[in-house]
């Protein structure tokens, strides 16, 4: 274990001997999110309240969906993994007394720490200075959120380890890339939460594993789950990501073995 | 000159050869992208579903704007973006020195043979929704109205060109550049709704430093009469002005940032 902490450091050391270039980043992030702002308040202009929700609940929304939730930069972790294991590189690690996805994962921990510090946590006190950001709905729903959150890190984790995986038999890292990303704009509700989705359609949508990236960690900020439901999509949400961490082992092992045959 | 039309399509051809070696990988890489941008406009009709118009704005209209924006980006950044992205790259490698020993624009050499071929995707999505939206918005079609569309459409592919140039060519100055791309695709996806929705700072920033607007909202909130934020009356004319003198610009730019090259490879 404190190996991977060891790792997880290591990343976040990293990242700060790049700091100067962290400037873009947040100023990229802070257009973003007052751009968000400014498209609910123009749609809200003359609603009090859509389908239950109010405009400073969708700005706390938006600030949320474009900082803490997008604060990780998933489509790199698909080219390194891509990368390493379609040039053969990644033989280096299997030398090494270590758990190639776990060292991923560590890493991958300290690259989003330094990214919540360094950018998500300036940018939301800028926003909540400028528009105001509302607080949790209770203890309980500020509580689950940290733990909504972390899983929407470990799911998006993986979700993009199952991709870089791929790209070992697919041959092409950026395809996957393009159409996980496809897939998270419309059905994550990191932007459009999926309560504003056709009633038809939200059933499915909330169930799918993509909700758990950005609707349901915000839902439950907002106090939009009760008690028991908040326990049910977590327990839900635990279950995806049991589900896609035995298929990224799978796909590892198949991958490495895949290596050990050719010989590197 | 004449050896300069005969090197380009050559470039072109070479580019476009090593490409097909991977056909497969190029045509899914197009299939990608071509279903993330309609997941993208997809979002935006689920929130027209619910709240109808935005800053106005219907869906069709949205659709419009969206599908411009798209489609001049994608003609502007065929012959820029990834090019002048790498300028980077080969500065710090030093690998930038080849281009200028070479018997040709160093300018013409990158963006010719590397002509990106791989918007295809953007543009077949771009112009197809973009002709369904063009059916919906109620333009009075006449030569006037197409001779328009027509120029500012160019005139957008060229100002997207021109500012990815600048901000490609300030790497010989100051070797990075990748971090006024983050900021520029940043301000990109907000070319893509109505400017009159935004701050005032933002639709300055969007006019001015960045002035994307141009690309986008300007022209097409012309092309269907409606009021322009900030220019007024002068949105129409200025924005087919627009390409054109940023063209000129990022030639001077270009110059310019040549002339303070020094290498840092080596």
């Amino acid at each position: 274990m404190s190996k991977y902490l060891a790792f997880a450091q290591s990343a976040l050391q990293t990242q700060l001997a790049y700091r100067g270039q962290v400037w873009a980043a947040w100023f990229g992030r802070l257009i973003q999110v007052f751009a968000w702002i400014a498209i609910w308040m123009a749609v809200y202009k003359d609603a009090g309240s859509v389908n239950g929700v109010t405009l400073p609940e969708m700005i706390t929304y938006a600030v949320i969906g474009s900082t803490l939730i997008t604060a990780w930069d998933w489509r790199k972790l698909i080219y390194t993994l891509g990368n390493s294991v379609t040039s053969g590189d990644v033989a280096i690690y299997l030398l090494k007394p270590l758990r190639f996805p776990l060292y991923l994962f560590a890493t991958e921990c300290g690259n989003l720490t330094y990214r919540i510090a360094a950018i998500a946590v300036p940018v939301i006190i800028v926003a909540t200075l400028t528009y105001g950001v509302l607080p949790p709905a209770s203890l309980f729903h500020g509580l689950m959120f940290l733990a909504f959150f972390a899983l929407s890190f470990v799911l998006m984790f993986l979700m993009a380890a199952l991709c870089g995986l791929l790209a070992f038999w697919l041959m092409t890292a950026f395809s996957l890339e393009w159409t996980l990303q496809g897939i998270l704009s419309l059905l994550s509700g990191s932007a459009i939460p999926l309560w504003f989705f056709p009633d038809a359609a939200q059933g499915l949508i909330k169930l799918l594993p993509s909700a758990w990236i950005g609707y349901h960690p915000i839902a439950v900020y907002l106090g939009k789950t009760t008690v028991s439901e908040t326990w049910f999509y977590f327990t839900l949400g635990l279950g995806w990501a049991g589900l896609m961490a035995g298929g990224v082992a799978l796909l590892w092992r198949a991958a490495a073995t895949r290596i050990t045959v050719q010989g590197g | 000159m004449q050896q300069a039309f005969r090197v380009i399509p050559f470039l072109v051809h070479l580019y476009v050869k090593s490409r097909m070696e991977y056909r497969s990988a190029f045509l899914l890489a197009i299939g990608a992208q071509f279903f993330s941008y309609a997941c993208g406009f997809t979002s935006l009709w689920v929130m027209l579903l619910r709240f109808d118009t935005l800053g106005g704005w219907s869906w069709p209209q949205l659709a419009l704007l969206f599908s411009f924006q798209l489609l001049t980006y994608s003609l502007g950044a065929a012959t820029s973006f990834v090019q002048l992205r790498d300028i980077e790259e080969k500065v710090r490698l030093g690998t930038f020195d080849t281009l200028l020993v070479k018997p040709f624009s160093p300018w013409a050499y990158l963006v010719f043979s590397g002509l990106n071929i791989g918007y295809a995707g953007h543009i077949a999505l771009a112009a197809g929704l973009m002709a369904w939206a063009l059916t919906q918005v109620g333009v009075d079609w006449n030569f006037g109205t197409v001779a328009y569309l027509v120029a500012a459409t160019i005139s957008a592919a060229m100002v997207n060109a021109a500012i990815i140039t600048m901000i490609g060519a300030t790497a010989f100055i100051v070797v990075q550049s990748s971090h006024l791309y983050t900021i520029f695709f940043g301000v990109w996806e907000l070319s893509r709704y109505p400017l009159n929705i935004f701050p005032a700072v933002l639709q300055w920033t969007l006019l001015t430093i960045v002035p994307l607007g141009f690309a986008s909202y300007v022209p097409m909130a012309y092309l269907i009469g409606k009021d322009i934020a900030v220019l007024g009356s002068w949105g129409g004319p200025l924005s087919l002005l627009a390409g054109p003198v940023l063209v000129l610009l990022a030639m001077a730019h270009w110059r310019f940032a040549i002339s303070k090259y020094q290498g840092a490879g080596g």
